[in-house]
């Protein structure tokens, strides 16, 4: 099978570092599956965070669960300080787990409704049965100090009785108590008012700081992953389109879908809102994705060789990393010998 | 504002949508929730109004009390909706059932709770149009394909008869888009039509709106809590806090000379594709006020960076700013010297870790 | 205000919340008239039931209503102040039957329910919340319990006991009135085991769930912690609502003379006994049908209420 390549990869110690990450779902009884994630590469450094961007149904949500193993990847390999996650199981990967921690979009759907929100946050804390009691009540009314929870509203209220971003907060607190060294943000503002959002995205910037995170950060919404990210993978039906630092990825667009995300940015300016056309369609269906380059049906320069040939991941700039055989710059694909075929 | 006299059957004088003083109060166990407290403005035939603010605003209930979608238990209405020059605040659902659907309709934001699972697509677009416009099965069948094309669904014949869940998200709203276009309304009002969706699908909504809008010489109101969502598809936007209109203006005015320190806020706080990545976005701090006992002065003033004593304990009332279409609540507004001011003296102490945010 | 962030704040209530006021909170806090009074039969009745014995106004079932020289045997008496509910044909006062009957009859009803519930609630939970081929298995269960016929299942395990218990010393135990209760208990493991299993699955899927599971937990854990506490509303809504059904279907059982040993009375054998009587002695049929039909309505009214009270809740979250 054509992967999108691992040109990407940088040498060296990586916090983590997925290869030919591999998850599909069967469809019902059917036979037929869904290719949720077809063969992605990703590492990340420690301190750093990656975003990962695309439209629903591309996986990259999937690729944040797969990660933590949630469920466990077809195939492929995942490391996580320096250790092989998909080879582990039982106890050792529960343990494992602990040193990564998800936060997830629907703020109220992550909470348990009918459990007191202190008690949500002491959770992990009492599974592990980590420290005294005195130090667990310690450390959880430090952390939801620090993410702005009253610690004693928290010990006496439903998270129904919170706002969404309150809940979000709550989240976000649950999952610092364990001190995880890697954080997977799964769209964690796409449901909050943009007020809320601003102050969600700098509570985060700050914990990561303070704590030292590394971070996964998942959304659609280009604007959002590129304030907070150090480096944007951009991903398409299970692949992945590009990869740079996020400025570049701003600044010189090389794949045309990520021009495509960039035009689509709602931009608070009429002038320059109206001028704006989106593009048409929508992705096709990951059960039958198209033949190689899964993005030629809606790109507006695919060629014949787009339809035949799965581009590879290549460098065009320095840290910038494009699957595409005529990109938008850095110049046209060299022809490889190796033929492609439908990727699955 | 131009009253622009739509050709054909309508041709009242005036504003399509006139509202004065309107309020509307909930009775809770808690006291009297003051959803939307006094709110004027008209909207013209033809145009586009944003309604834009954060959760709790009141945007939701304001649109819903126009289309008389709240329940009558528990609810105190007040003021005077005009539509098409006709009193319509005081309207009963039974009433308003003539007016919904042929003058107004309503899309929402999940289009997958707002869509019948059980039902075809087709006969979801069709019932409405036999039962208003008393067409026949097969001419409501035919017109709904119509209408699928006109919401740019490809394949519109196949997907008569394919059931919400065979949809994609943007696909269903679309749908809902057609159901609420079916019958030809006047009026058609969006609830964050596009927050549940893709970004690159969001803008096909918009655009597809905006289209249909122009099309069939529609009102829209669009409520949204995104001013960039509101920016290229509104001509006017209206900006709500506390249940409130707290600024109105044509959507050029606003944004090049925005006068309201909370319109300024809720621009500041959206993360900006052009800024280096790793800015600090400017968060609003705090939280929307208890509509129950909102606070005495501006009820913006215990969030507002630039809030003196007197924004504490006085109102500000709706003045005109050198624009007359344009309108404002504050006592300092941006421009001001009281803002500058205000605005040196924050840039003195710098923002510390958290404190915005 | 988007549809995703319902939660309500403290300081802002959600507009949700005050779009739909189905019910608003003051009628939330406090019952209604109906379910008050449905709670206070329900509490009597049990009350009256238990203690029986020491009562003062409820007369032994055994004892013929002798008063101002006339005997109550043949239906001497009407409802009056004698016998509240009149006397049967042999002369025992249906007041107090109906009471007695009611021990029979609660105990079979909350015992078949607590059977039903236990057992149902296990196998729902477990293939809701493992899937697989533990679902597979507990599929195939329900659907075999469901296919059984209700009244052949009864016959066998009222009749075919007691031919067997005179047989094997070891199920001696099993009186009548526990055979009725495994009867109806059996029957109603497949309805609340189909209901727990699809509450359990939608709630798996909740990120809740996953959250834990990520945070190290173990699926025990999970389960009594995350998922149970939420199952625990339907199930209690669905417990009364199925009590009353239970307590009917005993009734119905004992009318087809599938019923306790002679001479416990039970609501059903009184309703057998005099159906026939009905022009002599009304009161002798119409008191305890009454009595059935009282607590029918009185757990589908507190059972509707739970139901519509924690479905606010819900709706919240």
């Amino acid at each position: 099978m054509a992967g999108t390549g691992k040109a990407h990869l940088r040498n060296g110690e990586a916090l983590l570092r997925v290869e030919d990450l591999v998850v599909q779902f069967p469809v019902g009884r059917t036979g037929l599956v869904v290719n949720a994630v077809s063969g992605i590469s990703l590492d990340v450094l420690k301190g750093e965070t990656l975003g990962l961007v695309g439209e629903s149904g591309c996986g990259k949500s999937t690729t944040g669960r797969a990660i933590m193993q949630l469920p466990r990847p077809n195939s492929g390999s995942v490391q996580f300080e320096g250790k092989e996650l998909t080879a582990m199981a039982g106890d050792e990967m529960r343990e494992a787990r602990t040193r990564m921690q998800m936060i997830f979009q629907d703020p109220v759907s992550s909470l348990n409704p009918r459990r007191k929100v202190r008690d949500i946050v002491m959770e992990p804390l009492t599974i592990w049965d980590r420290g005294t009691k005195a130090d667990r009540s310690k450390l959880v009314d430090r952390v939801l100090e620090e993410v702005g929870i009253d610690p004693q509203r928290a010990s006496e209220s439903q998270p129904h009785q919170f706002s969404g971003g309150q809940c979000q907060r709550i989240s976000i607190a649950r999952s610092l108590v364990l001190d995880p060294s890697l954080i997977i943000c799964d769209e964690p503002v796409s449901a909050l008012d943009v007020s809320v959002q601003a102050q969600v995205l700098n509570l985060l910037e700050d914990l990561k700081a303070r704590y030292g995170l590394t971070m996964i950060f998942i959304a659609h919404d280009l604007a959002v992953v590129k304030n907070i990210s150090d480096r944007v993978a951009v991903m398409y039906l299970g692949k992945i389109c590009e990869v740079a630092r996020s400025d570049d990825l701003y600044h010189e667009p090389a794949h045309h879908y990520t021009n495509v995300l960039l035009q689509s940015i709602p931009v608070p300016d009429p002038d320059v809102a109206v001028q704006r056309r989106a593009i048409e369609g929508e992705p096709p269906s990951p059960v039958l994705p198209p033949s190689g380059c899964r993005f030629h049906t809606r790109c507006p320069a695919a060629a014949a060789r787009c339809s035949a040939e799965e581009p590879q991941l290549r460098e065009i700039g320095d840290g910038h990393f494009v699957a595409c055989h005529y990109p938008v710059h850095g110049g046209e694909a060299p022809v490889t010998v190796r033929s492609s075929g439908t990727a699955a | 504002m131009s009253n622009i006299t739509q050709a054909g059957t309508r041709d009242v004088e005036g504003p399509l949508l006139e509202l004065v003083d309107v309020k509307t109060h909930f009775k809770t166990h808690r006291g009297l929730v003051r959803a939307v407290d006094g709110v004027s403005f008209s909207l013209d035939r033809g145009k586009a109004l944003g309604i834009v603010g954060e959760s709790g605003s009141g945007k939701t209930i304001l649109s819903r009390s126009i289309m008389g979608l709240l329940p009558s238990k528990g609810t105190i209405r007040e003021g005077s909706i005009r539509f098409e020059g006709k009193e319509i605040g005081n309207l009963d659902r039974k009433q308003m059932r003539g007016i919904w659907g042929r003058e107004m309709a309503m899309i929402f934001q999940d289009p997958m709770t707002s869509l019948n699972p059980l039902m075809k697509i087709g006969r979801q677009i069709a019932e409405p149009l036999r039962i208003h416009l008393g067409m026949d099965r097969a001419g409501a069948w035919q017109t709904a394909e119509r209408l699928l094309q006109d919401v740019r669904i490809s394949e519109a014949s196949r997907r008569l008869n394919q059931y919400p869940h065979e949809l994609s998200g943007g696909m269903r709203q679309r749908v809902m888009i057609a159901i609420a276009m079916a019958c030809g309304p006047t009026l058609l009002f969006a609830d964050e039509p596009t927050t549940a969706l893709d970004v690159t699908v969001q803008a096909q909504i918009l655009d597809l709106l905006n289209d249909q809008r122009e099309e069939r010489n529609m009102s829209l109101i669009l409520v949204t809590h995104d001013l960039g969502v509101v920016a290229g598809h509104t001509d006017e936007i209206a900006v709500m806090y506390g249940g409130k209109l707290v600024e109105k203006a044509p959507t050029k005015v606003l944004f090049a000379r925005m006068k309201m320190p909370y319109t300024e806020a809720l621009m500041q706080s959206i993360p900006k594709i052009d800024d280096p990545s790793h800015t600090r976005l400017l968060a609003i701090g705090g939280r929307p006020p208890d509509l129950v006992h909102p606070p005495l002065g501006c009820r913006f003033a215990p969030r507002c960076l630039y809030a003196r004593d007197k924004c504490q304990t006085e109102e500000p009332p709706l003045v005109q700013a050198e624009d007359p279409a344009h309108s404002y609540a504050c006592w300092y507004p941006v421009g001001s010297a009281e803002y500058h001011e205000a605005k040196a003296r924050l840039a003195e102490t710098p923002v510390t870790v958290g404190g915005r945010g | 205000m988007t549809a995703i962030i319902t939660a309500p704040d403290h300081e802002v209530p959600a507009t949700t919340e005050l779009i739909a006021p189905k019910i608003s909170r003051y009628k939330r806090m406090f019952p209604t008239v109906g379910v008050l009074l449905s709670w206070m039969f329900l509490l009597t009745l049990t009350f009256m039931a238990v203690f029986a014995d020491y009562l003062p106004f409820i007369r032994s079932t055994q004892t013929v209503v002798k008063a101002s020289g006339r005997s109550g045997v043949r239906f001497g008496f009407g409802p009056g102040f004698t016998a509240w509910f009149g006397t049967d044909t042999l002369g025992k006062d249906v007041f107090a039957k109906c009471i007695y009957g009611a021990r029979v009859t609660l105990f079979v009803g909350v015992l078949a329910t607590i059977i039903g519930l236990t057992i149902g609630g296990i196998l729902g939970l477990a293939a809701g919340y493992f899937r697989g081929w533990v679902d597979r298995v507990v599929s195939i269960l329900t659907d075999c319990l469901l296919a059984l016929p209700p009244l052949l299942l009864a016959i066998i395990l009222v009749f075919r006991l007691d031919d067997l218990k005179a047989k094997w010393s070891w199920i001696s135990w099993l009186d009548r009135r526990w055979q009725i209760t495994l009867t109806l208990g059996i029957l109603a493991i497949a309805p609340l085991a189909r209901i727990v299993r699809a509450q359990t699955l939608s709630l798996r899927e909740r990120e809740f769930v996953l959250a834990a599971r990520s945070l190290g937990a173990k699926n025990g854990r999970i389960v009594v912690r995350e998922i149970l506490p939420n199952l625990i509303p339907t199930m209690m809504t669905v417990a009364f609502t199925g009590l009353g059904i239970l307590i009917a279907a005993e009734g119905a059982l004992a009318f087809l003379g599938l019923s306790v040993e002679i001479p416990t009375p039970t609501w059903g054998k009184l309703i057998d006994d005099n159906k026939n009587k009905i022009d002599v002695a009304w009161w002798a049929e119409i008191f305890p049908s009454l009595m059935l039909f009282l607590t029918v309505l009185a757990f589908s009214v507190i059972g509707d209420r739970l139901s519509r009270r924690f479905d606010i809740r819900e709706a919240g979250v």
